[in-house]
């Protein structure tokens, strides 16, 4: 049994730029899944990028200037 | 003074756990629903529980349920302690999920595509797992291997849903060998398993 990874997902303020910075990971290859937010953090119907902290810093680099982003927070 | 439960406002089965949970704590609850079927739900529970049940109607909507537990007389731990009948969730009968499309509602494509995803994620980790999921017409899709979708059809399978996907639309689309979740399978399975099922679920 491998322990269960603690994820962290990047919130938005919009579905267009959570959509925007799915097509950007994919082209750079790095892993992540879409999902709905989290309840616990908001109970809006909206989605977030959930990714593996050790992805963090490609990732941020991948999306600097591309996407505002809103928030990262753990997925606790 | 009874304790008071205030279950106004919550839907089935909540009352009832409530209720159920307010008797094993203090043997003597008074329970304030608002709806008709949370107040025949919780007397049935009060009632299997070996509790003396008086209900008072005050008209203004609200009921109170007065629940006492009968001294000496143990709530029966083998009665269903969220037994209800919660209209729908009364039909008997596997669930079925048709997944016709390999996107979620009609209009946007670029949004289905995103709603579909989120919709398989969830059910994932959700608590109530789909007897069956059947895939047809570009729902197929959903199984292709590399998809977005296909890890969590994969899970869902693991933990014991059954996927049915149709053959006739894998070939069609050409991508038969390409199907990573669920095994190919035809119309007579995909029309029982519609047939017999309780309910059937098209998001």
């Amino acid at each position: 049994m491998t322990e269960k990874p603690v994820y962290h997902v990047i919130l938005y303020k919009s579905v267009s730029r959570a959509l925007l910075s799915e097509k950007i990971l994919k082209n750079a290859g790095i892993p992540f899944k879409l999902i709905p937010v989290p309840k616990n953090i908001s109970s809006d119907c909206g989605v977030c990028i959930r990714f593996l902290p050790e992805d963090r810093e490609r990732i941020e680099k991948a999306l600097s200037d591309r996407v505002e982003i809103d928030a990262i927070r753990p997925l606790l | 003074m009874p304790e008071i439960i205030d279950a106004r406002g919550l839907s089935c089965p909540q009352p009832v756990i409530l209720a159920k949970k307010g008797i094993e704590k203090h043997g003597e609850i008074i329970v304030l629903v608002d709806d008709t079927t949370a107040l025949e739900n919780v007397r049935r529970m009060g009632g299997s529980s070996g509790c003396k049940v008086d209900v008072e109607d005050p008209g203004d909507g609200t009921y109170k349920i007065h629940l006492k537990g009968r001294p000496g007389e143990k709530p029966e731990k083998s009665a269903e302690p969220t037994a209800c009948n919660c209209g729908s969730s009364s039909v008997s009968g596997p669930t079925a999920i048709v997944l016709a499309c390999d996107k979620m509602g009609r209009g946007n494509d670029e949004l289905g595509a995103v709603l579909i995803k989120s919709f398989l994620h969830t059910l994932v980790d959700s608590a109530s797992h789909p007897d069956t999921i059947i895939l047809y017409n570009t729902g197929v899709k959903l199984a292709l291997a590399g998809s977005d979708t296909a890890p969590d059809l994969k899970k869902l399978e693991e933990s014991g849903a059954r996927i049915l996907v149709c053959g006739t639309c894998a070939n069609y689309f050409e991508i038969k060998d390409k199907i990573s979740a669920g095994t190919i399978s035809n119309m007579y399975d995909i029309a029982g398993t519609m047939m017999t099922a309780g309910k059937v679920i098209m998001p």
